[in-house]
C-alpha cells in the first residue's frame, strides 16, 4: 500500500533542524574549516601560548612571574633595541611607499613591456635578504663600485660609509620589502575603472586632481594593507641587521635581542618574553592601521556598472 | 489673474535658453589604430543647442568620433572647431565639455552631491553657489532625496541620472554622450530617454550622442549621422532617415528588415520595374540612379508589408507561407517563406495569422525602394 510505504528519505532525515550558529555557520562549515583551524592552532597558537608559558616561568637567578619583562624594560640597552627597530621598520616603510605608490600608479594602465618592468621589480623578492646583502657587500662597500663611480666623478671625495651601520640595513630593508609592496598596489591600482579619471579629466581635474582626488583615495585601502604588511616584514629583520648593519649598536634589533637572550646567554625566558614584546609592536601597530583603514572607502573601485 | 497656471508654468520652464556655442564644426577628422582607419575624413558641423546622434554598428567609428570630441583620444588628421576656433590644442579638462560614459564612471568613493559637485570644485566656485547649483541640478534629475548616498547604493537608473547631473552640473559647452542607455533594461532605456530629451530641451545643451539603437537615435535627435567604416553613410532629420534612407545599408540598418536582390528590368521616372530571383517581377521606387539590367536590392520595413488571406490578384502582391509568428503585444509579426526568393517579415494587426496559414502579401510600390547593390 503506498500509504504505508515509508519514505526511505524521511528516515535518513537528521532529528534535529541543522543549527547554525551566531555567525551562520553549520556543521559541514566548521568540518570544511577544521584542518586549516588545525595547521593555525599548531604552528600559530600553540607556539604562541607556549611562548607566554615560558616568559612567564622566571629564569634561575630572577622572581616573580613578570620578573623576565621587567628586567628586559628595565635594561637601558635592551630596550633601545625596540627603538632601533622601529628606527629602521617605519622609515622603511614609509619610504617604499612613497616609491611604490608612484609607480604603481605610473604602470596602472598596462605598457609595453609592463611585464619585464614587473619581473625587474620582483627579482629581489625571489633572491632573499641574504644574498642581497651579499650584493651589498661588494656593490655599496668603500671599495665598490658605487663609491668608485662617485669618485670618479668627482661627487664625493671620499667613499661614503654606507655598510655596517644604520644605513646599510635600511638600503636593504627597502630593496627586499619594495617587490610586496609593489605588486600589492598595482594589482589595486589596476583593477580601478580608467573612466573615472577619464570622467575626472573631463570634469576639469587636471593630473595632480585626478592623483590626489580620485586615484589616491581609491588605493588607500590598498595602501594600508601594504603598509602594514611592509611594516610586519621590516619589524622582523634578522639577517641584514647582523650582515649588513652594526649588530653591536645602532642596529641592534628587537628580533637580534630576543636570539641573543635565547641562544647565545640560553635565557628562554628572557628570550620569549622578548619575542612577545615585539608579537605585542606588530599587532598594536597592524591594528591602528587596519582601524584607520576602517574608516575609509573601501566599496567597489569601479563607478557603476561594467 | 496674475496666478500663473500650472500649464504657464511648465511652458516657461520648458523655453529653450540660449545655447553657449554657435557651432561646433568637425572638419575632414581622421583616427587610424595601425592599420585600422577607424575615422576616415569625417565632416560634421552641429547648430549651437542641437542633438546629434552618431549611429551605427560597432566598428563604425562612432565612438572614436566622440572620444575625439572629447579630446580623450587625439586625431592623426584634421580639425575640431567651436565657434570658428580649433580647440585641437586644447586638453580635454579645459575643453568645458560634458561626458556620460556607458558605465556611467561615477566616483566610487564620492556622495551623490560630491559627484555631483566635483567638476565645481575644479572649477573653484564658491561654497553657496555650489550648494545651490548641486541642488538644482539634483533637483532636476529628481535626485534631491538621494544626495548623501553612495553611487553602489543607488539602481542603475540612479546611477546613471547621477552621471547626467554631473555632466550637466558645469554648464557645459556641449555634451557627449557614449551609449548611456545600453546597460539599462527596455523599461529604464524609455524612461531615460525621456529624460535626456527633457533635460535637453530644459537646458539647451548642444548634444552629441553615440548609438547604436535606431529607436534611441531616431527618438532622441534633432539630426541622425549614420556611419559605416569610419565614414558618415547619411545626415539627416529623423523622419528623413526613417522614410529616405540613402542606401542599402542604411536602409538596413534603420529597420528596412526585408532585403531582397533584385535586377532592373524597366525605369520609368522614379519607378522600376524589377525582377527577383527566382522571376517574380515587382515595381518599386527608386532611390539610386539605375538602368535597366543594373543588379539592385528592393528593400521595405515590416510595417509596411500588408497580409491578406490567399487569393488576392493585383500588382505586387506574391503569395506565401507563415512560418514564423511572433506576437508583440499589438501587433504580430510575421516570417514568411515565398516566391521571392527570401523570407519576408511583415507586421500585422490582423492576429488571424498561424504557422502554415497561406496568405497574399502586398509590396506597396511606393514604400518598396530600390538601391543600387552593394558590395
Amino acid at each position: 500500500m503506498a500509504a504505508t510505504v515509508k519514505d526511505p528519505e524521511r528516515d535518513q532525515r537528521p532529528r534535529k533542524p541543522k543549527a547554525k550558529s551566531r555567525w551562520g555557520m553549520d556543521g559541514s562549515l566548521l568540518v570544511l574549516l577544521g584542518p586549516a583551524l588545525l595547521l593555525v592552532a599548531l604552528l600559530f597558537v600553540w607556539p604562541f601560548l607556549y611562548g607566554i608559558g615560558v616568559s612567564l616561568t622566571p629564569a634561575p637567578g630572577r622572581e616573580g612571574i613578570f620578573s623576565s619583562y621587567t628586567t628586559f624594560f628595565g635594561d637601558a640597552r635592551e630596550r633601545a633595541s625596540i627603538w632601533n627597530t622601529l628606527r629602521l621598520a617605519v622609515p622603511a616603510t614609509l619610504i617604499n611607499l612613497l616609491l611604490a605608490v608612484p609607480l604603481a600608479y605610473r604602470m596602472r594602465n598596462p605598457l609595453k613591456g609592463q611585464r619585464l618592468i614587473t619581473v625587474l621589480f620582483v627579482v629581489p623578492m625571489t633572491l632573499g635578504v641574504v644574498l642581497i646583502a651579499r650584493g651589498m657587500l661588494t656593490f655599496l662597500g668603500p671599495g665598490g663600485w658605487f663609491n668608485k663611480t662617485l669618485m670618479t666623478l668627482g661627487v664625493i671625495g671620499e667613499p661614503l660609509q654606507l655598510l655596517n651601520n644604520y644605513t646599510g640595513v635600511l638600503i636593504s630593508l627597502i630593496i627586499a620589502e619594495f617587490p610586496v609592496m609593489f605588486l600589492l598596489l598595482l594589482g589595486y591600482a589596476s583593477g580601478i575603472d580608467p573612466n573615472l579619471e577619464r570622467a575626472g579629466r573631463m570634469l576639469g581635474a587636471g593630473a595632480w586632481q585626478r592623483f590626489t582626488r580620485i586615484m589616491l583615495p581609491l588605493m588607500m585601502p590598498g595602501i594600508a594593507i601594504a603598509a602594514a604588511l611592509g611594516f610586519m616584514v621590516t619589524f622582523a629583520v634578522f639577517p641584514s641587521a647582523v650582515l649588513v648593519g652594526e649588530p653591536a649598536g645602532s642596529t641592534r634589533v628587537i628580533a637580534l635581542a630576543a636570539w641573543q637572550a635565547a641562544y647565545e646567554r640560553f635565557d628562554y625566558s628572557m628570550g620569549s618574553a622578548i619575542a612577545i614584546v615585539m608579537a605585542a609592536i606588530e599587532l598594536l601597530v597592524v591594528a591602528v592601521i587596519l582601524f584607520a583603514r576602517s574608516r575609509l572607502y573601501t566599496g567597489p573601485a569601479s563607478g557603476g556598472k561594467g | 489673474m496674475a496666478e500663473r497656471t500650472a500649464k504657464e508654468r511648465r511652458e516657461i520652464a520648458t523655453e529653450r535658453p540660449e545655447p553657449l556655442v554657435k557651432r561646433l564644426g568637425i572638419r575632414n577628422l581622421t583616427k587610424r589604430f595601425g592599420d585600422l582607419v577607424a575615422l576616415n575624413d569625417f565632416n560634421l558641423e552641429v547648430e549651437g543647442g542641437e542633438f546629434i546622434s552618431l549611429l551605427g554598428p560597432s566598428g563604425c567609428g562612432k565612438t572614436t568620433a566622440l572620444n575625439c570630441l572629447s579630446g580623450l583620444l587625439e586625431p592623426d588628421d584634421g580639425d575640431i572647431e567651436l565657434d570658428g576656433e580649433s580647440i585641437l590644442n586644447v586638453p580635454p579638462e579645459r575643453r568645458q565639455f560634458g561626458m556620460v560614459f556607458q558605465n556611467y564612471a561615477l566616483f566610487p568613493h564620492l556622495s551623490v552631491a560630491r559627484n555631483v559637485s566635483f567638476g565645481l570644485e575644479m572649477q573653484r566656485m564658491s561654497k553657496e553657489e555650489m550648494r545651490d547649483r548641486v541642488e538644482e541640478v539634483l533637483s532636476l534629475v529628481q535626485l534631491e532625496e538621494h544626495r548623501d548616498k553612495h553611487p553602489a547604493q543607488l539602481s542603475g537608473g540612479q546611477q546613471q541620472r547621477v552621471a547626467l547631473a554631473r555632466a550637466v552640473a558645469t554648464r557645459p559647452r556641449i555634451i557627449l554622450m557614449d551609449e548611456p542607455l545600453s546597460n539599462l533594461d527596455a523599461k529604464l532605456r524609455l524612461e531615460m530617454r525621456a529624460e535626456f530629451r527633457r533635460l535637453h530641451q530644459t537646458l539647451g545643451l548642444t548634444t552629441v550622442y553615440v548609438t547604436h539603437d535606431q529607436e534611441e537615435a531616431l527618438s532622441l535627435s534633432d539630426r541622425v549621422v549614420l556611419m559605416r567604416g569610419g565614414a558618415i553613410q547619411q545626415i539627416g532629420s529623423p523622419e528623413e532617415a526613417y522614410t529616405k534612407p540613402a542606401s542599402a545599408y542604411a536602409a538596413n540598418f534603420l529597420g528596412y528588415r526585408n532585403l531582397v536582390p533584385v535586377q532592373v528590368t524597366a525605369v520609368e521616372e522614379a519607378r522600376a520595374r524589377i525582377k527577383t530571383g527566382t522571376d517574380v517581377e515587382l515595381s518599386g521606387t527608386l532611390v539610386d540612379t539605375l538602368s535597366p539590367g543594373d543588379e539592385a536590392v528592393a528593400a521595405i520595413r515590416p510595417e509596411d508589408v500588408g497580409v491578406f488571406p490567399q487569393g488576392r490578384e493585383e500588382p505586387n502582391v506574391v503569395s506565401a507561407t507563415v512560418e514564423l509568428v511572433e506576437f508583440l503585444g499589438r501587433d504580430t509579426e510575421l516570417s514568411m517563406p515565398n516566391d521571392l526568393g527570401s523570407d519576408i517579415v511583415a507586421r500585422t494587426t490582423a492576429g488571424e495569422a498561424r504557422p502554415g496559414s497561406r496568405v497574399s502579401i502586398l509590396l506597396p510600390p511606393e514604400r518598396l525602394l530600390i538601391f543600387a547593390k552593394e558590395d
